[in-house]
C-alpha cells in the first residue's frame, strides 16, 4: 500500500543544513492502522506530510497503491491526495464560512463530482460519524469533538484507501478523543488503511502496529498491538 | 466549477466588507474618469458618415501664396468654389459656408428671431443623404439662376406651421420671402461633419438656401474667413474676388478611379490657375496642391478631437493604473490572510489552477460591481460636465457601448491587479498552514 525506501528529507537554510528525514523505510500494508509516535521535532509531521504528497523529500523512493509518486507533477499530486488520501489534521481546518455540509463536499466538488452524487456522499459521511441532522450548522456552533467528525467526515466522503491522521485527539478532551478514536478504528475495520500520528502512549498502543521515529529514522517496529498478521 | 467560484466570491466578498468597499471603491473612481474621458473622446471622433465616409469628399487647394500658411486650408475662395462648381464631370457637389438671417412669418405671434442660415447647393442634401420630412430640395436650375427658396427643419416647422406641411409656403429671411421647398426630417450630425470648424458640436442649422443668392444677397458669414495677403475689402465684390478662404466644397466620389480622375481636374485647375498668376506658392507640384480628404481624414486635420483630449485619456489611464496598483496591495493583503484556508483546500485536492481559478472569479467579481459603481461615477460625471461647464449634450451623453465596454474595462483591470496575489496565494505550500491554523 504504502512503500518508503531511504527517504531523506532535508530543509536547508544559508548557514544550515536539517535532516528531517534520513533513510526512512517504511512499509504500510493494505488495511493496516499505523499509529506512529516519536518526541517533538523527530519528523513525524515531515513523514506525514510526505506519505500525503503535501511535500516532496530530497532522496529516495515512494511508493503509493503500487504506483512510484517520487516525481508527480503539482496537478497530479492534488489528483492523488483528492482520490486516493484523506486528511484529518489536530485542529480540523474546517472552513469556518461553509456549513458542515459545504466543508464535506469541497473534496468531492474538485473531483468534479455531480451534485446528486455529491449530496448522497455528503449525507453518507455526516450520518456515519453522527451528524446527519446538523448539515446546515456551522463549524463554529459545534463543539471541538463534533468538529473533528466533520473532519473526519470530510476525509471519509472521497472513500479514500488512505487516511492520514496528525494528532487527531490532540485538540481534544479525553472523552472526545475516545470517541474520535472508536471512529477511526471503525473506519479502519471497513477497510481504509489509516496512519495516525499521535503523542497519546494509550492511543498508540489501540492501533495495530506502532513505529517510533527518532531524529528522522524509524527505530522500532516491534509493537504489534493486534493479533492480526500484517494484512486484515 | 465557475459557479461554485463565484458563490465563494460573494462569500468572501461579504466576509470582509471594509476591504471590498475599498477594493470597489479605488476601481470604480479609476473606471469613472477613465470612461468619462473615454466616452467624450469617443463621441468626438465619432464619424457619422458611417459607410458613406470615403464616398464623400472634400476638396483643399494649395491656393496661398509663398511664405504663408505651411498647410492646406480647409476651405477654398469664393472664386474656386464658383469654377468647381462648373465643372460638369462631377455628378455631384456642392459648396456651402454659414449665414445668419433675421427669420419671420405671417404669423405675428412669433417674433422674428436671428437664425443661423447655412448656404449651399441642392447637392449638399444628396451627398449628406439629408432625410425630408415634407417636399425635397430645390431645382437644379436654382443653382445656376438664384431663386428664393428654402429648406426648413422639421422643428422649425413645429415652431412656424405646427408640424403641417409648409412646402410652398413662405418664410421671411431679412425680410425677403422665401418659398420652401423642403422640410428635412430630424437631422443633426456630431460631430457636424460638413462644417466642423464653426462649431463641431454645434446643431446643425434649421435653414438651407441656394448658393446661387450669394453674389445677389452679399451674405454675412458666420464663420472661419482666412488670407495671406492683405486685400482691401471695400465692397462686397471685392470679398468674392479676394484670395480669402471661406467656403467648404463638397463632393461625391463613388470609386478610386473617378477620385483619380477628379484629382487629375482639379491638377490641371491649379495649372491654369498658376498659369494666370494665382496660387503663387508653386514649392508644390500641381498634383501636390491637390488634396481630396474623406470624411475620416477631414476629421482628423479638423482637429475635430483636441489634442488635449487625448491627453486626458492617457492621463485617466494613468491614474486607472495608480488605482491598479492600489487594488493589487490590497487584494495581496485579503487573499495572503486566507492563505491557511488555501492549505487546506489544496491538501484536500484543489489543484493550483483550481485555487488560481477560485481568486481570479473573485476578482473578476469585485472588477464587475466596480465597474457598474463606476459607470454611475462616468454617468455623474458626464452630467455635470454638462450642468456645470455646459459642456455640448451630444458630448456628454453616455455612449451606449460604454456599457459594455465598461465593466469589460474594470474586470480587465482588476484581473490584472489580481494576477499576482493569486499566483501567490495559489503557490501556497500546503503543509505550512495545516499544523498552524
Amino acid at each position: 500500500m504504502l512503500s518508503m525506501k531511504n527517504i531523506s528529507k532535508v530543509f536547508k537554510t544559508d548557514l544550515v543544513e536539517t535532516h528531517a528525514l534520513r533513510d526512512f523505510n517504511l512499509e504500510v500494508n493494505e488495511g493496516e492502522f499505523v499509529a506512529v509516535t516519536g518526541p517533538s521535532g523527530s519528523g513525524k509531521t515531515t513523514f506525514l506530510n510526505i506519505a500525503g504528497l503535501l511535500e516532496g523529500f530530497s532522496s529516495g523512493e515512494y511508493s503509493l497503491d503500487g504506483v512510484n509518486v517520487s516525481n508527480l507533477s503539482d496537478n497530479h499530486s492534488a489528483k492523488v491526495r483528492n482520490e486516493k488520501i484523506g486528511f484529518i489534521f489536530q485542529g480540523f481546518n474546517l472552513i469556518p464560512d461553509l456549513n458542515l455540509a459545504e466543508n464535506v463536499e469541497v473534496p468531492l466538488r474538485y473531483r468534479g463530482m455531480n451534485a446528486s452524487e455529491r449530496k448522497r456522499r455528503v449525507e453518507s459521511a455526516l450520518e456515519q460519524v453522527g451528524l446527519g441532522a446538523r448539515m446546515k450548522h456551522l463549524p463554529t456552533q459545534l463543539s471541538g469533538g463534533q468538529q473533528q467528525r466533520v473532519a473526519i467526515a470530510r476525509a471519509l466522503a472521497g472513500e479514500p484507501r488512505f487516511l492520514l491522521a496528525d494528532e487527531p485527539t490532540g485538540n481534544l478532551d479525553s472523552l472526545m478523543a475516545r470517541q474520535v478514536m472508536e471512529l477511526l478504528e471503525n473506519i479502519n475495520q471497513q477497510g481504509t488503511t489509516i496512519i495516525m500520528v499521535t503523542h497519546d502512549s494509550e492511543l498508540a498502543r489501540r492501533a495495530q502496529r506502532n513505529i517510533q521515529i527518532v531524529d528522522g529514522q524509524v527505530c522500532d517496529f516491534s509493537m504489534y498491538q493486534s493479533a492480526a498478521t500484517g494484512t486484515r | 466549477m465557475f459557479f461554485y467560484y463565484c458563490d465563494l466570491a460573494w462569500r468572501s466578498i461579504r466576509k470582509t466588507p471594509m476591504l471590498s468597499m475599498l477594493m470597489v471603491l479605488a476601481i470604480s473612481i479609476g473606471i469613472g474618469i477613465t470612461i468619462t474621458t473615454l466616452n467624450v473622446y469617443k463621441t468626438m471622433s465619432y464619424n457619422p458618415a458611417g459607410e458613406r465616409s470615403e464616398v464623400i469628399n472634400s476638396v483643399q487647394l494649395w491656393s496661398q501664396g509663398l511664405d504663408t500658411w505651411d498647410e492646406f486650408i480647409s476651405s477654398i475662395t469664393y472664386t474656386d468654389a464658383m469654377n468647381l462648381r462648373n465643372n460638369d464631370e462631377l455628378n455631384l457637389k456642392a459648396a456651402t459656408y454659414r449665414t445668419g438671417l433675421a427669420l419671420q412669418s405671417d404669423n405675428p405671434k412669433i417674433e422674428p428671431v436671428l437664425q443661423s442660415v447655412r448656404v449651399t447647393d441642392r447637392d449638399f442634401f444628396r451627398i449628406f443623404s439629408v432625410p425630408f420630412l415634407y417636399g425635397s430640395y430645390w431645382d437644379a436650375s436654382v443653382d445656376l439662376r438664384p431663386a428664393y427658396q428654402v429648406v426648413i427643419s422639421q422643428k422649425l416647422n413645429l415652431r412656424f406651421f405646427e408640424g403641417k406641411n409648409s412646402v410652398g409656403k413662405t418664410v421671411f429671411l431679412d425680410r425677403k420671402p422665401y418659398q420652401i421647398v423642403g422640410v428635412i426630417e430630424d437631422w443633426n450630425p456630431q460631430p457636424k461633419y460638413y462644417d466642423p470648424l464653426n462649431g463641431a458640436f454645434n446643431d446643425a442649422e434649421e435653414i438651407f438656401i441656394p448658393f446661387s443668392l450669394t453674389g445677389q444677397e452679399e451674405f454675412d458669414v458666420w464663420g472661419n474667413t482666412s488670407g495671406w495677403k492683405f486685400e482691401p475689402m471695400l465692397t462686397y465684390s471685392d470679398r468674392l474676388a479676394s484670395e480669402k478662404v471661406w467656403i467648404q466644397f463638397w463632393t461625391e466620389l463613388n470609386s478610386e478611379d473617378e477620385k483619380q480622375n477628379y484629382h487629375s481636374w482639379l491638377t490641371r485647375y491649379v495649372e491654369q490657375q498658376r498659369a494666370i498668376g494665382r496660387f503663387t506658392d508653386t514649392a508644390k507640384t500641381p498634383a501636390e496642391a491637390v488634396q481630396i480628404s474623406d470624411i475620416d481624414k477631414w476629421l482628423e486635420d479638423s482637429n475635430v478631437v483636441p489634442e488635449d483630449n487625448k491627453i486626458l485619456v492617457g492621463l485617466s489611464l494613468l491614474f486607472l493604473s495608480v488605482c491598479l496598483v492600489n487594488i493589487l496591495g490590497l487584494l495581496l493583503t485579503k487573499f495572503l490572510k486566507r492563505a491557511p484556508e488555501v492549505g487546506v483546500r489544496r491538501a484536500i485536492g484543489a489543484s493550483r489552477g483550481q485555487i488560481f481559478s477560485q481568486y481570479m472569479v473573485e476578482v473578476g467579481m469585485i472588477g464587475f460591481i466596480g465597474g457598474v459603481v463606476g459607470l454611475l461615477w462616468a454617468w455623474g460625471s458626464l452630467t455635470a460636465l454638462h450642468s456645470y461647464f455646459s459642456m455640448d449634450q451630444s458630448v456628454t451623453g453616455l455612449d451606449a457601448s460604454m456599457w459594455i465596454i465598461t465593466p469589460l474595462i474594470a474586470i480587465s483591470t482588476a484581473v490584472l491587479a489580481g494576477v499576482y496575489p493569486a499566483w501567490v496565494v495559489c503557490r501556497t505550500k500546503p503543509s505550512v498552514y495545516l499544523k498552524t491554523q
